[in-house]
């Protein structure tokens, strides 16, 4: 079937799967698991669709669904589609993440979507609830109780242009934006992917821990499946990120082909799984990893790769935002992500790509994000709003036939990020012999003295001190108003705690090393005992949040205020 | 006192590097501020090895392990028992 989709709406395809065949297991312990074929899925949905019917939400009601990572959130989703309405998946509150920040943030989400329902399970917190924004209108629902008998519901009139669900860029909770997206556009983004990928619903099934409210989790590994009908195996981001280890299990178990990551959990894993366990995992089953979300690092992969001896080519690499449903591009599954070598200084100053031969002194590597997906454009802007190719790095802005309308609800973030209808990423980039190559965000540029700095290049150096705890580095530009310029400040934590006693020679040397390896000076390098960079929900450096921290405890590398 | 839950605080203590404070059962750590939040997931696995319990990570809010008490009362509750 790949890449023959012929439906014309997701309740469409959803209905037309197989009712014998395994769609969603769901791994709930290590000696638990459930699955659900198409058929009872399906009914599952129904009863949600009835419970929301039952209720008085229809054709295109919003309706945030607050529910675990599962089948039943899915079936939610599913069943709210069904009626016509426009579910909104947001995040579950966890143990890891602060009460404080997840009500404001909600309150935020909750207030801008002015849902017409909110669905939450029996077990959600009491305490978050009173932040969930109803509006005088909006009803609080408990997800239906899966057991009751799916009533024969009205069959809703869906339009294949009418707006499926709203999804939410990736952000800081509370700043998310959300995108509405119809079911054509969704469509023709899985017709396009499923093409690039040579899905075969026979033989193909889906490992994700990925949160379903991210459009990685959401797209690549519910809604493409569900409408690809192929089988997805998953578990929710916290009991991951407990037990990494349990991602190779199921993979092994349930000869999983597909999976979707971001670059940080290429090395998360290989550094959770001890090596005298690794041989037990069989991961030949899978076709691709495919690394995807930020930009695309070699050395990551290729860590994964050696810990748990998998072929070269099933490390692959995407560019996708929620913006445009899902993915602007796809590597080339028959062979390994290209990878370039590129002048340092050519790079930094002059902002363009002049290819140079592996190994070469002071130069610069990058892995490709593959071609872009038919229906796709893309063009890459200097500064100064030029348009630029030939290897010249600038920001990304795209067009598609999948890209959003606009964000929901949000006219004034909407004109901040459209141009004639092109997408402005916020991510810079360059072209070079058809494939996109990712550089970093825009927004954690630092510009040193006229010369661009990806703070990821500072990390990768300082990180490969032996005395640097690897990964635990943050790199960031600090404004001097003195000097007019940024200085680069670095916070780095070392192996164990006794190693700050020779914090003088190790700052030297990690000074020394990025002097070498990129020509710029750090002004300053803070050393720290282990745990103390701020880590994100999923466990990779906080780059905002530890600048933060830092700041607070040493205001006097804070120059920027005088300037005002 | 159990001793698991001495070993617990003494594995906060270390955690922390705050000598000067003290801590006890009922000392609160998440909404005083003395343990960040993603310190949890640390807590959260020596909490499963000291009980020797599988602890469904889903099942815990931040609430439930605000003090050493109410880590061993969550693992009672939510915990099951490891193969």
């Amino acid at each position: 079937m790949s890449g023959v989709i012929p439906f014309q709406d997701l309740v469409e395809a959803l209905e037309a799967a197989p009712a014998g065949r395994p769609f969603v297991t769901a791994w709930i312990d290590e000696d638990e698991q459930e699955t659900v074929t198409f058929g009872e899925f399906r009914e599952r949905a129904r009863t949600q669709a009835g419970m929301l019917l039952q209720h008085g939400i229809g054709a295109g009601d919003c309706v945030v669904i607050l529910m675990p990572q599962g089948i039943a959130a899915m079936a939610a989703f599913a069943g709210a589609m069904m009626q016509g309405a426009v579910p909104a998946l947001l995040a579950y509150p966890n143990f890891k993440v602060e009460a404080e920040k997840y009500r404001s943030g909600l309150a935020g989400v909750t207030a801008n979507l002015k849902a017409k329902a909110v669905v939450i399970d029996e077990e959600f917190p009491e305490e978050m609830l009173g932040h969930v924004s109803l509006g005088a209108e909006t009803k609080l629902l408990r997800a239906a109780d899966g057991g009751s008998k799916a009533r024969k519901l009205p069959v809703a009139m869906v339009q294949s242009e009418d707006v499926a669900f709203i999804q939410h860029s990736a952000g800081t909770t509370g700043l998310q934006k959300g995108v509405a997206l119809s079911h054509a556009a969704v469509l023709r983004q899985l017709k396009h992917l499923a093409q690039a990928l040579h899905l075969d619903p026979a033989t193909d099934c889906i490992y994700s821990w990925l949160p379903l409210y991210h459009d990685m989790g959401l797209i690549a590994c519910f809604i493409l499946p569900m409408v690809c009908h192929v089988p997805v195996v998953m578990q929710s981001p916290v009991d991951w990120v407990m037990h990494p280890e349990t991602m190779l299990q199921m993979i092994s178990e349930h000869r999983c082909t597909l999976a979707w990551l971001p670059n940080f959990a290429f090395q998360f894993v290989p550094r959770r799984v001890p090596r005298d366990r690794r041989h037990e995992y069989d991961l030949s089953s899978l076709r691709a990893l495919i690394n995807c979300s930020e930009p695309v690092r070699t050395a990551s992969m290729v860590e994964f790769q050696k810990a748990f001896g998998v072929r070269r080519e099933i490390l692959q690499s995407s560019y996708a935002m929620a913006e445009n449903v899902f993915a602007v591009t796809q590597s080339n599954l028959r062979r390994p992500p290209a990878q370039i070598w590129a002048d340092g200084q050519q790079f930094r100053s002059a902002h363009r790509i002049v290819k140079v031969a592996e190994g070469t002194p002071g130069a610069v590597s990058f892995t490709s994000s593959g071609r872009l997906l038919p229906g796709h454009e893309i063009r890459i802007e200097s500064d100064a709003g030029a348009v630029v190719g030939g290897g010249a790095v600038g920001e990304i802005l795209i067009k598609s036939d999948g890209l959003f309308d606009g964000y929901y609800n949000r006219p004034d973030l909407t004109a901040q990020a459209m141009v004639d209808g092109w997408y402005r990423t916020g991510d810079l980039g360059f072209c070079v012999d058809g494939e996109l190559y990712v550089a970093g965000r825009k927004k954690d540029l630092l510009i040193i003295g006229g010369e661009n700095i990806y703070p990821q290049d500072i990390e990768e150096l300082v990180a490969g001190h032996p005395a640097v705890h690897d990964g635990r580095v943050i790199a960031m530009g600090v404004y001097n108003s003195d000097l007019g310029t940024e200085e680069i400040v670095v916070v780095a934590e070392v192996e164990n705690e006794a190693l700050l006693a020779r914090a003088a020679e190790v700052e030297q040397e990690i000074r020394s090393g990025i002097v070498g390896g990129l020509g710029v000076a750090a002004r300053t390098i803070v050393l720290r005992p282990p745990k103390w960079i701020v880590k994100s929900t999923a466990g990779k450096p906080a780059r905002s949040a530890t600048r933060e921290k830092l700041l607070k405890e040493h205001p006097e590398l804070n120059r920027e205020e005088v300037a005002q | 006192m159990t001793t698991e839950a001495q070993q617990m605080i003494e594995h906060i203590r270390q955690l922390i590097r705050k000598p000067n404070v003290t801590i006890d059962e009922d000392t609160s750590l998440v909404s005083s501020g003395l343990i960040d939040s993603m310190a949890l997931v640390d807590l959260l696995l020596k909490l499963e090895d000291l009980t020797h319990m599988r602890i469904p990570a889903g099942k815990v809010q931040p609430k439930d392990l605000d003090s050493v008490a109410k880590m061993f009362a969550t693992a009672q509750r939510v915990g099951k028992p490891r193969k």
